[in-house]
């Protein structure tokens, strides 16, 4: 039998793009969700009340030290026989994601947060700006430019790990490409596809990120001058 | 209805978990070392400087970092066989797609390491009267290994976690166990979170130590 047939494959190509909707949607709601608890915890961590900052850092020790795929399967199988609430493939992949990108979220927030140079924020209070004023125009831009590199790069994690939903069976690209290599049987060329499809989306990510990694190394040299 | 908690259930099922976790910890050894080998030799081709050497190796760097560790699992295991005719249990066949992927995040690790010890550095030395293997070994590597221990130790727990997804294909290893478990037992929340606290068992107390480790080792010029 001879292989690398992907005419085989290019009538279905529609089916798996099918399947490339589907990822990103669930990778769009997962971000969300993280960005959402990120800047939560974050602020948790960072909070007066002793008890509320071990709490938050227990929450992020929990969902940095397990296999997403154990939470995963956790979310789906575990979790509502102890709420009762029944979650759909969707909802339990988003659940499980947002969550676990979102702890890693909160410590790059944390970090960014704390690393802001107090001198500059001065200086712009001595110059008489207002509070929020110096929040916007001075500390914001930078803390953002600053971190923004290691934000994308966990986004771009999340996108790929998306691909782990197919197991609590999401029909996301995965899937498609799983029921198609047995609808076809030619998985040599499906899996193949599917990893070229994979490669040409998150590849312009990778060099986006390269290129605010630059960016924000010229930032933080222009901040270092005395 | 309050929910009957069943953990003896669980407790009886412990030692298949382990027997799992054994698989789980001789995948992530293995990998890494296949991942220190390659990774190296990667990085060394990236930069020779001659195209010939450099260009391939960008490729399959990139290959595996841009596409989603269950996809080369998936691939190794189903197109392997059938394009090359090498046959690989699932156990050999995750270890090799897995000791790549991590070899492709190493040689990233050992290319920043050994290009972050700034240029002066060796041209400085070169005026001393060094030689190159002299600059190589009393100048550039002492730093740059300083530099790339706590991130490769940062891919060991990485790794760690990653050997769950083998899962798929069915090797032995703890999260497989887990599965087979919960569905024989009808007791998911159980064994789910039973697998989860020994993941997060062993995997703590490495991410504590590679806190320290970035903490450190941070190499000042």
């Amino acid at each position: 039998m001879d292989y690398w047939r992907f005419d085989t494959v290019l009538p279905h190509l529609g089916y798996l793009l099918a399947g490339v909707s589907m990822t990103i949607q669930v990778s769009l709601a997962a971000v969300t969700l993280a960005v959402a608890v990120g800047l939560v915890v974050a602020m948790l961590r960072l909070s007066s009340i002793a008890w509320v900052r071990a709490a938050a850092g227990l929450y992020v020790d929990i969902w940095r030290s397990t296999p997403t795929l154990a939470q995963l399967l956790w979310v789906f199988y575990a979790l509502p026989i102890l709420t009762g609430v029944p979650l759909s493939v969707f909802v339990a992949g988003t659940i499980t994601l947002g969550c676990h990108y979102g702890a890693y979220l909160a410590e790059i927030f944390r970090a960014g947060i704390l690393a802001l140079p107090t001198g500059q924020a001065q200086a712009a209070r001595a110059l008489g700006m207002t509070e929020p004023q110096v929040l916007r125009r001075i500390v914001l831009p930078q803390a953002v430019t600053i971190m923004l590199p290691t934000i994308a790069s966990q986004f771009i994690s999340l996108f790929k790990e998306s691909a782990l939903v197919s197991m609590i069976s999401l029909e996301e690209l995965m899937w498609h490409a799983q029921s198609l290599a047995g609808f076809t049987m030619r998985s040599v060329e499906v899996f193949t596809t599917t990893a070229l499809i994979y490669m040409a989306l998150t590849y312009p990510q990778t060099l986006l990120v390269n290129r605010l990694h630059r960016r924000a190394l010229a930032a933080q040299a222009g901040t270092a001058r005395p | 209805m309050s929910y009957q908690w069943r953990f003896d259930v669980a407790v009886d099922n412990l030692p298949v978990l382990l027997e799992g976790l054994g698989h789980t910890l001789l995948l992530t050894a293995l990998a890494m070392a296949i991942g220190l080998v390659v990774g190296l030799a990667l990085a060394l081709m990236r930069l020779s400087g001659w195209r010939a050497l450099a260009l391939p190796a960008y490729l399959l760097v990139e290959t595996f970092r841009t596409t989603p560790l269950l996809v080369q699992i998936i691939w190794v295991y189903s197109v392997l066989p059938l394009t090359v005719g090498l046959t690989l249990s699932p156990f050999f066949s995750g270890l090799v797609a897995l000791g790549l992927n991590v070899a492709a995040f190493m040689s990233e690790i050992y290319r920043a390491g050994i290009t972050s010890v700034s240029a002066t550095q060796t041209h400085a030395a070169l005026a001393l009267g060094m030689t190159r293997s002299q600059v190589l070994r009393r100048i550039v590597l002492p730093q740059a290994l300083l530099r790339m221990v706590p991130p490769m130790a940062a891919t060991w727990v990485s790794l760690f976690k990653d050997t769950s997804v083998l899962a798929v294909i069915g090797v032995a290893e703890m999260m497989t166990q887990a599965r087979i478990i919960a569905s024989d037992t009808y007791r998911p929340l159980e064994i789910y979170t039973l697998v989860a606290v020994v993941y997060f068992v062993i995997t703590y107390p490495q991410s504590l130590g590679v806190d320290r480790l970035f903490a450190r080792n941070r190499v000042k010029e």
